[in-house]
C-alpha cells in the first residue's frame, strides 16, 4: 500500500484544483455533507461529530426522477432519465461512513443492478479520514469496522503532525485519482501515520454480530420488540439519516394531463403504512413488528443474504432519535 | 411588466350558493370581467382545504381568489365563519413564507352582487399582473423538470388534448 | 425526585393508574421515556433539566391507550408532565382526543430544560422554547410536584429571529424558506414527535388524490411544510419537538411561533391553556374581524 504526505496548505490548494476541474466537492458540515465552493472554508478535524445525515443522498438521492413519460392516445412515451456523470470527490468522510458503499453495492447489484447507483457510485472518490470522535452511540467496532479503517475509501488521510497529513493510497481508483496532482505530494513515513492511528481510542465493542445473528433467528417472538415499539414513534428518522437503508418508493408525478414523470423516493420501514397492503391488511400492523424488522434486517437478513451487517455503527440513528431509542444498546441485549 | 403579452392565470374557488350564483348573474346581466380566471365551483367556503390552493400553485397559477357568502348568509350556517379563521392563518403563514399578499385574495359575494364579482375579479387580475408572473413557485416547480427537453418529438395529434383526457 | 418515586409507586400499587409515562436516567446529562407498568420500576423515575421530551404524544397511541384496560375496567394513565407539556394535554382534550377522568397528570414545576443532552444547564443551554415560558407551575394536574426555582433570564431568540424573516422583501423570504426546506426529507419526525398531530391518516400518506406529494424535492418539500404549519396554527402549544426531532435541522418553530403570535394578536387565543373553552379553529366568532374579505 503506497503512502504519501501532503502538508496543511497543499490540501487547501489540492481542494482548489478539485473545484477548478469542475467536480463537485464535498465536505462534512453540521447537519449534512456540504457541496464546497471555496474550499478554504473546509475545517478537517477528526474530533467532530458525525454529520446528521450520512452522504448516501449523494448516491442514493432522496428523490430522483427514473423516467419520464408522456401519454399518447394509444401509447405513452417514455424517457429514461440520465444520471449527471459529474465527479464527485468528498472530502473528510468519516471511517464509519466510507464503509457504506461496500455494503450498499450487495443490494444495488443482487438481481438488478442499479444503473443510477453504480454510475454515481463510479464517479465517486472518497477520501477518508481518521476517526478521534467517540460517544456514546458510535458503536462501529462492534459491527467490524474502527475509526481508522480505510474500508471503503479510495485515498485516508492521517494527520501525523500539527502541519501534515499522511494520504494512504487504497485504490487504484484512488491513485489514478492524484496522479494529476502529484506535485502537491510528498514521499511517505508509513511508520509516523501507524503511531498516530495506534494512538487513537477505539470505541468499546458491544455486541458480538454472530450471537446477535443467532439471538435473532431464534427469539423473532420476542416480548421486547414490544417493549421498544411503545416508545417508538414511527418517524423513519432513524432510517433516513442511516448510511446504508436503502429503501425506496416508486411514485408517479403528473405535472398535466398528458405528460409526468416516475421519482424514487427515499421510504422508511418504521412508517406505518410501509407495509399496508391495498387490500387494508397490514403485516407489520404495530410499531413492535416494525422495529423487530429493522434490527433484523440489518443485523441477520441482510447477513444471511450477502455476509455482511446493514450496519456501519456511526450512532447516527440513535443520537438523533426523539425518544432515544438506542440501537447499541438494544442489539447488545440481544443476548441470552 | 416585461412581456407585454402575459396573461396571469387566476384560479377563483367559489361557493356554489353565493359567488357562484353572483358570477352568474354577471353573466346574464352581460357584465364583463376579465377572462384570466378559472372558477372552480365548491359547495362552500368552508369546504376549500389549503391544499387545492397549494394545488393551483403548483400547477401554475400565478392568483387565486376565495370567495363565499357574506357571514351570516352562509347555506350552512357556519361554513364561511369557520373558513374565516383558518383563512386568516393561511394568509398570514403564506405571507410569511413570502407570497405577497395579492396572490391570494379572499372576498365575500352574494348571488346579487354580479356587479361586485366583476369588480373583484377585475382588481385581482390587475394586482397580478402588476406583480407579474409567480416566478418563485415557478422555481420549486422547476426541479427536476429540466430534462423535458430532451424529449423526443411526439407526434402533437397522439397528445390527449385536456378536454379529452377526462 | 424521592416525591415522584412514592407517588408513582402508590398510584401503581393501589391501581388508580395502569402506567405511569415518565423519564429515566441514562447517564448524568440525558433522560428517556419509560411507561411504567409496575410499582417496582417507579423507582426508575426522575425528573430534572434533561427531560426534554413531551410525553403527552403517547397519549394518543392505540397501544398506550389499551394499556388502561385492565379486566374489563379501565384505569386511568399516568403522565409526568412539565407545565408545557400539561398545555399539550389540555389542547388534546379540548379536541376529544382524550378525556381529562382518563389522565392522571402528575404535573412538575418546571424552570426549564437544556437544548440538547449532555449540556450543562445555564442560561446559554436554555432551549429556546423555555425563554417565552409563563408557565412554571401546571395549570391543571392531579399531584403537583418538584422545587420551584428560578429561570435563567435570556432573550427570545426564535422571537428575534421571526423578525429577521419579517424585515426581509417576500422574494428573500421565499427563498430562505425554500433553502431551509430543501433540506428536508420527509422522514416526518416532526410529525411522530408532535403530540397534536395525531391523525389516524396524515394528509400526506392520502394518495387518491394525492394533495401533498410524498417526493422530497423543492415543491413537495415546501407543500408539506406549509401543511404542516398550517394545521398546527392556533393550535400549537410551542414544546419545540418537531424542531429537536428535526435530523436536518430546519427551523420549523419559527412557523410555529409565528402562527401562535397570529393566534395570540387577531383572536387573543393561546392555545391548551382553558379546558373550558373551545378550540380555536374548531370554533367561530359572528364577531371575528372581516379585514381579510374585499
Amino acid at each position: 500500500m503506497d503512502e504519501k504526505i501532503i502538508s496543511k496548505q497543499n490540501l487547501v490548494n489540492f481542494c482548489k484544483d478539485i473545484v477548478a476541474n469542475g467536480h463537485n466537492l464535498l465536505a462534512p458540515g453540521k447537519t449534512e455533507y456540504n457541496l464546497i465552493q471555496d474550499p478554504s472554508e473546509i475545517v478537517l478535524d477528526t474530533k467532530s461529530k458525525p454529520t446528521k445525515a450520512s452522504y448516501k443522498t449523494f448516491v442514493f438521492p432522496k428523490a430522483e426522477p427514473i423516467l419520464y413519460y408522456k401519454r399518447g392516445k394509444n401509447d405513452v412515451v417514455m424517457l429514461d432519465a440520465k444520471v449527471d456523470e459529474k465527479k464527485t470527490v468528498i472530502f473528510g468522510a468519516k471511517p464509519c461512513d466510507t464503509n457504506s458503499f461496500n455494503i450498499l453495492n450487495k443490494i444495488f447489484n443482487w438481481d438488478y443492478k442499479d444503473d443510477f447507483y453504480n454510475e454515481r457510485v463510479k464517479n465517486f472518490i472518497v477520501i477518508g479520514l481518521m476517526c478521534e470522535y467517540s460517544d456514546r452511540y458510535c458503536f462501529c467496532t462492534s459491527v467490524g469496522s474502527s475509526p481508522v479503517s480505510e474500508k471503503g475509501s479510495d485515498l485516508f488521510l492521517v494527520p501525523i503532525d500539527e502541519n501534515n497529513y499522511a494520504v494512504r493510497i487504497v485504490t487504484d481508483k484512488g491513485k489514478e485519482f492524484i496522479g494529476a496532482y502529484s506535485k502537491y505530494f510528498t514521499e511517505g513515513a508509513p511508520e509516523k501515520s501507524k503511531a498516530a492511528e495506534e494512538k487513537v481510542k477505539q470505541p468499546e465493542v458491544a455486541f458480538d454480530s454472530k450471537q446477535v445473528h443467532e439471538w435473532l433467528g431464534k427469539n423473532f417472538e420476542h416480548p421486547k420488540w414490544d417493549g421498544v415499539g411503545d416508545l417508538c414513534l414511527s418517524c423513519a428518522q432513524c432510517a433516513f439519516v442511516c448510511p446504508v437503508c436503502h429503501c425506496f418508493d416508486l411514485v408517479d408525478e403528473d405535472y398535466s394531463y398528458t405528460e409526468g414523470r416516475r421519482m424514487k423516493n427515499w421510504d422508511g420501514c418504521q412508517f406505518g403504512h410501509f407495509t399496508l397492503h391495498a387490500s387494508g391488511h397490514n403485516p407489520r400492523d404495530i410499531q413492535g413488528k416494525r422495529y423487530r424488522q429493522r434490527i433484523n434486517h440489518k443485523f441477520k437478513y441482510y447477513v444471511d443474504k450477502f455476509d455482511e451487517i446493514l450496519c456501519t455503527g456511526c450512532g447516527r440513528c440513535s443520537r438523533g432519535c426523539a425518544v432515544s431509542i438506542d440501537i447499541k444498546e438494544i442489539v447488545a441485549n440481544c443476548t441470552d | 411588466m416585461s412581456d407585454k403579452n402575459w396573461e396571469p392565470k387566476i384560479v377563483a374557488f367559489v361557493c356554489n350558493w353565493c359567488t357562484y350564483t353572483g358570477a352568474d348573474l354577471a353573466g346574464t346581466s352581460r357584465l364583463k370581467y376579465p377572462t384570466n380566471v378559472k372558477l372552480i365551483r365548491v359547495m362552500c367556503s368552508g369546504g376549500i382545504d389549503p391544499v387545492f390552493i397549494l394545488k393551483a400553485f403548483e400547477r401554475g397559477a400565478d392568483g387565486i381568489l376565495v370567495s363565499g357568502c357574506h357571514p351570516n348568509d352562509c347555506h350552512y350556517n357556519a361554513g364561511n365563519f369557520h373558513a374565516r379563521r383558518r383563512w386568516t392563518f393561511f394568509d398570514e403563514l403564506l405571507e410569511y413564507l413570502g407570497v405577497e399578499k395579492g396572490r391570494l385574495q379572499f372576498s365575500w359575494v352574494s348571488a346579487s352582487e354580479g356587479k361586485k364579482f366583476v369588480d373583484v375579479v377585475s382588481k385581482v387580475v390587475n394586482d397580478v399582473k402588476e406583480m407579474g408572473p409567480f416566478k418563485s413557485y415557478d422555481e420549486l416547480n422547476s426541479e427536476f423538470m429540466t430534462k423535458f427537453p430532451d424529449m423526443p418529438e411526439i407526434d402533437k395529434n397522439m397528445i390527449i388534448k385536456e378536454e379529452e383526457a377526462v | 425526585m424521592e416525591e415522584l418515586k412514592k407517588l408513582a409507586k402508590e398510584l401503581l400499587e393501589n391501581k388508580t393508574v395502569a402506567a405511569v409515562i415518565g423519564y429515566q436516567q441514562v447517564d448524568d446529562k440525558r433522560t428517556k421515556p419509560i411507561i411504567v407498568t409496575t410499582p417496582e420500576d417507579a423507582s426508575k423515575l426522575v425528573f430534572n433539566e434533561y427531560c426534554l421530551n413531551n410525553l403527552a404524544v403517547y397519549l394518543t397511541k392505540a397501544r398506550i391507550k389499551n394499556l388502561a384496560k385492565q379486566n374489563g375496567t379501565t384505569l386511568k394513565l399516568g403522565i409526568v408532565a412539565k407545565p408545557c407539556d400539561i398545555h399539550a394535554i389540555v389542547a388534546l382534550i379540548q379536541e376529544s382526543q382524550l378525556k381529562r377522568e382518563d389522565v392522571y397528570i402528575i404535573g412538575m414545576n418546571c424552570h426549564g430544560v437544556v437544548k440538547d443532552y449532555g449540556m450543562d444547564f445555564s442560561g446559554e443551554t436554555l432551549a429556546t422554547k423555555c425563554t417565552p415560558c409563563d408557565s412554571h407551575k401546571p395549570l391543571y394536574s392531579d399531584s403537583n410536584l418538584g422545587e420551584v426555582k428560578d429561570t435563567p433570564k435570556v432573550s427570545d431568540e426564535v422571537l428575534e429571529k421571526i423578525q429577521a424573516v419579517e424585515k426581509m422583501s417576500h422574494k428573500e423570504r421565499f427563498e430562505y424558506f425554500k433553502k431551509e426546506f430543501d433540506k428536508c426529507i420527509k422522514c416526518y419526525a416532526c410529525r411522530a414527535a408532535c403530540p397534536l398531530c395525531y391523525c389516524q391518516r396524515c394528509i400526506t400518506d392520502k394518495t387518491v388524490p394525492r394533495w401533498v406529494e410524498s417526493s422530497p424535492h423543492s415543491r413537495g418539500n415546501f407543500s408539506w411544510n406549509v401543511v404542516r404549519a398550517f394545521h398546527l396554527s392556533g393550535r400549537c402549544i410551542g414544546c419545540g419537538e418537531c424542531e429537536r426531532a428535526c435530523p436536518m435541522d430546519i427551523p420549523l418553530s419559527l412557523l410555529n411561533r409565528r402562527m401562535t403570535e397570529t393566534a395570540k394578536q387577531a383572536f387573543a387565543y393561546v392555545s391548551g391553556r382553558s379546558l373550558d373553552t373551545p378550540t380555536l379553529v374548531g370554533s367561530y366568532d359572528v364577531k371575528d374581524s372581516d379585514e381579510l374579505f374585499m
